[in-house]
């Protein structure tokens, strides 16, 4: 491997793991709670999200490719600098896969009821309710602001009580 | 709140982003991004659809107690989910997203950008209502894309209630029977909590033919006695938000 060669690979390297980190941070910055999101800067935050997954997981490959064929030839400094990129580009394949929404809210994952008569609910907390048929649901606000989404079915019928 | 089908498909909705404070969901059958305040699909697989809302009221317990216990039916209220107490359940919170700033401003219709409006859409022209005004001079009565509409305030003071003030074809106008309701109407909003379930039946609402409505919009007397109005929908929300998706809105400033 000649040298020159060899400084066009290190690029690729370093070009790959911030590729590979750009794939998470891009839509984290233009999905930021409390900012104005342009209907372009969304765009691009979601559809960086859906290819984001299979992307991450490409450049990890290439990180680790680069880095197996630039090791032995790489001072202790070097590799150093191989471990750092390969780090930055495996974290960034597990972070486009989390959904950290879900980790500050908490989906409701098996809703519990209870009758009006149990519920531990003063008269003045605000309820979103619902009747379908025969059946009637309160969802107390305090807790929907809380977990924002809920997949319930009521009456047979499925519904999504969002807040 | 909707109705989770598109497409002949039922779907399971998480949570997943927020676009200027209204959050975005995916669905779990499709990955598809929704926006939670329009019901459409944004991006993915089911882009273009839409989910048919679900007709729901925002009201207070005690009072939906009080209609409950009237009505016949299973009536169920969600349980604070295991894990997770007063801390995450936090009252104030909407009191601390208040005082962030908002991530567009409206101004020139004469609203603060986080007044809360309701929101009512007829006949394509949609027209934001302020609570503090409903509230003030409930029974609000106007007419939108030629609808003849009724904006009323509980007898708890709080939920609100919309309705097409028509009845038999024909439109009616609607007040309160303030003879009747002073009691629960004494002191304003009140402290007095248990007021709902002993007062809420004294409360109603008259018309120019002699009916008498309670605030499920059913008349009680006169000659439209068991019959209801048609209830419509609205959606509470900041004015900023409103405004962003409904350019259009007109505000109502009588």
């Amino acid at each position: 491997m000649n040298r020159s060669e060899n400084r066009g690979l290190w690029l690729l390297l370093g070009l790959l793991a911030v590729f590979s980190l750009s794939l998470f941070l891009i839509p984290a910055f233009v999905i930021r709670p409390f900012r104005h999101q342009s209907e372009r800067a969304l765009g691009v935050a979601i559809a960086v999200k859906r290819i984001a997954p299979a992307l991450a997981v490409a450049a990890l490959v290439g990180v680790l490719a680069l880095g197996a064929r630039l090791w032995r030839s790489s001072s202790r400094w070097l590799r150093s600098g191989i471990v750092t990129a390969l780090l930055l580009s495996a974290a960034s394949a597990v972070l486009v896969r989390q959904n950290y929404f879900e980790w500050m809210f908490n989906p409701i994952t098996t809703p519990g009821f209870v009758s009006a008569g149990d519920a531990h609910l003063g008269d003045k907390e605000m309820v979103m309710a619902v009747q379908i048929g025969q059946e009637a649901r309160a969802y107390p606000i305090v807790q929907m602001a809380y977990h924002h989404i809920l997949n319930d079915t009521v009456g047979d019928v499925p519904i999504v009580v969002t807040y | 709140m909707w109705k989770r089908t598109a497409r002949g498909r039922e779907l399971h909705f998480y949570l997943a982003g927020i676009n200027n404070q209204n959050f975005l969901m995916r669905d779990r059958e499709t990955g598809s991004w929704w926006q939670q305040v329009t019901g459409r699909a944004i991006a993915g697989a089911l882009a273009g659809s839409a989910l048919e809302l679900m007709p729901n009221d925002e009201l207070t317990f005690g009072l939906w107690k009080s209609e409950a216990s009237q009505g016949q039916g299973r009536f169920l209220v969600l349980a604070p989910v295991p894990g997770h107490d007063d801390k995450d359940y936090d009252k104030k919170w909407e009191e601390e997203v208040a005082k962030y700033p908002v991530p567009l401003t409206f101004p020139g219709q004469g609203l603060k950008d986080r007044d809360v409006i309701l929101g009512v859409v007829m006949g394509g022209q949609a027209r934001a209502f302020p609570l503090a005004k409903v509230r003030e001079a409930s029974p609000v009565e106007d007419k939108i894309g030629g609808v003849p509409v009724v904006l009323v305030t509980g007898p708890d003071g709080e939920s609100v209630r919309v309705f097409r003030s028509q009845w038999n074809g024909q439109d009616i106008d609607l007040y309160r029977d303030t003879q009747n309701d002073e009691k629960s109407d004494g002191k304003g909003d009140g402290e007095n909590n248990g007021q709902s379930a002993g007062q809420a039946p004294k409360w109603r609402l008259l018309d120019s033919l002699g009916n008498t409505w309670n605030f499920a919009g059913c008349a009680t007397g006169g000659p439209a006695v068991g019959q209801c109005l048609e209830k419509i929908n609205f959606l509470k929300d900041y004015w900023f938000d409103w405004k962003n998706y409904n350019p259009q809105t007109t505000v109502y400033t009588h």
